[in-house]
């Protein structure tokens, strides 16, 4: 859809039209400022690379234009047309298409369609019925202007049916069939092939040559450096740097995505000494591995790694959530091989989940319930339970980690984040186990809760505890962990000890799955 | 531009090359409706062969009466089981529905036509209050409907006050009990209601649009279908059909009846469409496989009947035919059902 701009253009020194005017946009989400742009033009004919770590921005900076995230304050014009803020429809009226990594594709539908889903094809006479031919030769049209074979991707097949790489090009193709103005992709190489994403990275070529914006966000940066026109970086909402390829040289990218501040601990010693608890040896499971990995009581391994590098499937796989499909564990030197994870928790695990209100909680059942739902068995007196011994054992757990609330009997909905992510900690201590795995401990936890969570952390260790922490923030990792394991695609790609770790070289082991040396080790000055 | 083929789970297409009857058959095996289609015709034969009675004209008419009233409930309740919902208040408002028409009728005293069309406006009217409380204020389909199946019950009897309302127009009994050549009316009325719905399905946008808001409400919302609509549309749809139902009934009993009035219907029709192939989970389902589950159902409980089983293991027949059908469905998308829920 092409939107005649009713205002003048305004012409850049470039001599580009400014197809996006972001002014003051910002989006704040509980406590935290997710995105904070003062001002930000996307041009006609340029490709716009976007990098940044996990949590920077990047996906809410894409829904602000897409409209399904609706912004706090700001304006945006697109064309010189005001985007009113949160409407998906409005966005797409104006000439936003964004190819989102979550495929919105019905799996039932056809593959034309979902290509032609809510809207007729042009050709078709019939308001009301469907004009199966017309819809065919849509789809297929569609499927050939992004350079596919039309043959390739069958267009009367169910999309359920198809591979993930051809749900990928289907979205791409649903995107571009709408004729944006402002091309968004967001991480369309993850899933593909070097063929495929050959001709992804031509489409958004193509797309800037007839003077679209392109939007890109990459998590490989040196697709990002050969594509973009114009690399900017995100970090913590904000933009740190607007460059010019020639400019952003891969390390360049990493030292602006990761910040300069020094990290603000004294690296903790690893415990010495301690016998090893978990052993893994050439463990696989679906997207995992194969992962060779030791812990020893009284340590906290942390596990860094992008987005679908496979942190959290590592942690779920110890715990039996996951299915191993091969290779083996020791724990405490026995065999263990978990089906479920009540297995993983006889065994002495305790895992806290990343989804506090999905996996953890009855958000609406009060404290003592769901503090003392691991126990049940411990606090009954032959399968029965009293009211007076719930309570008495829920207040021991949640006075063992300082919940700070009214009483026992409020509904744990009702707790701050970091109260509700201690109450678990105090359940998860309260089974008594040996190793306790942690997905994320504080997401979604303002920045004071956190250092009170990092000590629980730490007291766990101390108390002869092996911890597991997964984490895609880097400054927790470093503040809390005696040695990280970067993980890239599935496996670990370095393990490094607390004093070699720093953002950069945990950053660049994520990136490109190698273990390089740090920049301080080249500087021979150890941290 | 070099154009990368890419194939998609080609697999299935290539291991059974070898002859195309092979592949027909793998296509029919894969065809969720092909297994119902084929055990009606499995059921019609065993039961012929056993009982002379089951074939004969004067049965056939009497499944073809049975199968438009739960059958067209099945169709109803499909649409509204395809947006992921349920509705559990079609036995009742069939059961309403025909109180009603007779009330306005007899009591009131309007003709047969306007007695039925308003009955069918009320049975509208009820249809998009379901849609409303589901879409607005978030109601789950099962407690909406219960909710109205409840009030069906009570508001029968409490119309009539227990009572059969007699001497209803000829209309009802000309709609139930004529026949167009050896067919009776109402199986047409049947054939009719399942042609318009596949119509609607298949060949309508807003037909796709109601499996893509079943499939993925979220896809579905980004592409700018109005989700809303169609999920009341579809509850529209099935209430309406229920008063359709509930007028058919009064006119084959020749009196609005309170106590005989659809109870347990709903299940019948529920069990129908997913008999036939219906995902609980929405999205998913064919007319076709409808319309045979519903006559594989109307088939064995005949059948049973023309056996002289007896009457308490019916119910239990119908309970197993139920669950063997949703197991061999189970079965069948592990093999070739891909990402099926």
């Amino acid at each position: 859809m092409t939107v005649e701009p009713t205002l003048e253009r305004s012409v850049t020194p470039l001599g580009r039209a400014v197809i996006a005017r972001l002014r003051g946009v910002h989006k704040t989400y509980g406590p935290v400022r997710v995105l904070d742009l003062p001002e930000l033009d996307l041009y006609a004919g340029q490709v716009v690379g976007v990098v940044g770590e996990n949590g920077a921005g990047k996906s809410t900076l894409m829904g602000t234009l897409a409209g399904s995230v609706r912004r706090d304050a700001g304006e945006i014009e697109i064309d010189g047309h005001q985007l009113a803020p949160g409407s998906t429809a409005e966005s797409a009226r104006l000439g936003v298409a964004l190819v989102s990594q979550e495929f919105p594709l019905v799996g039932q539908l056809s593959v034309a369609e979902n290509l032609l889903l809510g809207r007729r094809p042009a050709d078709s006479r019939r308001r009301v019925v469907v004009d199966r031919g017309a819809q065919r030769r849509a789809a297929e049209a569609m499927l050939a202007a992004i350079g596919l074979d039309p043959a390739s991707i069958p267009v009367r097949r169910a999309v359920r049916e198809l591979p993930v790489p051809a749900r990928q090009l289907i979205e791409i193709a649903k995107g571009w069939g709408r004729d944006p103005r402002l091309l968004i992709l967001d991480e369309p190489t993850s899933s593909l092939g070097p063929v495929e994403a050959r001709l992804v990275l031509d489409l958004a070529r193509r797309a800037a040559g007839q003077d679209k914006a392109v939007l890109f966000i990459g998590h490989r940066l040196d697709e990002v450096r050969a594509i973009a026109d114009r690399i900017i970086v995100l970090r913590n909402g904000r933009l740190v740097a607007d460059l010019a390829p020639e400019e952003a040289s891969e390390d360049r990218l990493i030292r602006e995505m990761v910040g300069n501040e020094v990290a603000h601990s004294t690296p903790k010693t690893a415990p010495t000494g301690t016998p090893t608890l978990l052993e893994i040896s050439g463990l696989t499971a679906d997207g995992l591995g194969p992962v060779d990995l030791t812990v020893r009581e009284g340590e906290i391994l942390g596990v860094a790694g992008l987005m679908g590098s496979g942190r959290s499937r590592l942690i779920h796989t110890i715990a039996g959530a996951q299915p191993a499909t091969g290779g083996s564990m020791r724990l405490g030197g026995r065999p263990y091989a978990p089906k479920n994870p009540g297995q993983g928790t006889d065994a002495g695990i305790a895992m806290i989940p990343e989804d506090r209100k999905q996996q953890s909680l009855v958000l609406f059942a009060p404290i003592r319930d769901n503090v003392t739902i691991s126990i049940l068995r411990r606090i009954s007196r032959r399968g029965i339970l009293g009211p007076r011994r719930v309570r008495s054992a829920a207040t021991a757990i949640t006075d063992n980690v300082k919940v700070r609330m009214q009483s026992v009997d409020q509904p744990i909905g009702s707790l701050s984040g970091g109260n509700q992510q201690r109450a678990i900690f105090g359940r998860a201590f309260a089974a008594g186990p040996r190793l306790l795995l942690l997905d994320e401990p504080t997401r979604g936890v303002d920045v004071g809760a956190k250092a009170e969570i990092y000590e629980l952390i730490d007291r766990a260790a101390e108390s002869g505890m092996a911890v597991v922490a997964a984490s895609s923030e880097l400054e927790e990792l470093l503040w809390i962990c005696h040695r990280i394991a970067v993980m890239h695609r599935g496996r670990v790609a370095a393990v490094l000890e607390r004093a070699d770790a720093t953002k950069e070289s945990i950053m660049t082991a994520a990136a490109t799955g190698q273990a390089v040396q740090t920049r301080n080790e080249l500087n021979g000055n150890p941290t | 531009m070099s154009a990368p083929t890419l194939t998609p789970a080609d697999a299935a297409d290539t291991a059974a090359a070898p002859s195309a009857a092979a592949s027909l058959l793998r296509k029919l095996v894969a065809t969720p409706e092909a297994g119902v289609v084929l055990a009606c015709v499995v059921a019609f034969i065993a039961f012929s062969s056993s009982a002379h009675t089951y074939y004969s004209t004067a049965n056939l008419q009497v499944m073809g009466r049975d199968l438009a009233q739960f059958g067209i409930l099945a169709v109803g309740e499909s649409f509204v089981i395809l947006t992921g919902g349920i509705d559990l208040s079609v036995g009742g408002l069939a059961g309403l529905a025909g109180i009603l028409a007779g009330w306005f009728n007899v009591t009131h005293g309007m003709p047969g036509p306007v007695a039925i069309a308003a009955t069918l406006l009320v049975c509208a009217g009820v249809g998009y209050w379901h849609g409303t409380m589901v879409n607005k204020l978030n109601v789950p389909p099962f407690v909406i409907t219960l909710v109205t199946f409840t009030v069906c019950k009570g508001l029968a009897l409490s119309i009539t006050s227990g009572t059969p309302i007699t001497g209803l127009s000829n209309i009802f009994g000309d709609l139930s009990l004529y026949y167009a050549g050896p067919v009776p009316i109402p199986a047409l009325i049947f054939v009719g209601v399942c042609v318009a719905a596949w119509f609607l399905l298949e060949r309508t946008y807003v037909g796709r649009q109601i499996y893509a808001v079943g499939g993925n409400a979220e896809a579905a919302r980004l592409a700018g279908i109005p989700t809303r609509r169609r999920v009341t549309s579809t509850y529209v749809i099935s209430s309406t059909l229920a008063g359709l139902v509930g007028i058919l009934i009064i006119g084959r009993l020749g009196v609005a009846d309170p106590s005989v009035a659809g109870s347990g219907y709903e299940l019948t029709a529920i069990a129908a469409a997913v008999v036939g192939g219906v995902s609980l989970f929405g999205g998913e389902g064919r007319i076709v496989g409808i319309a045979a589950g519903a006559i594989l159902l109307e088939f064995i409980s005949n059948g049973l009947l023309a056996l002289n089983v007896n009457e308490y293991y019916q119910t239990v027949a119908q309970g197993v035919v139920l669950g063997v059908a949703i197991l061999a469905d189970r079965i069948r998308a592990q093999y070739f059902g891909g990402n099926r829920r």
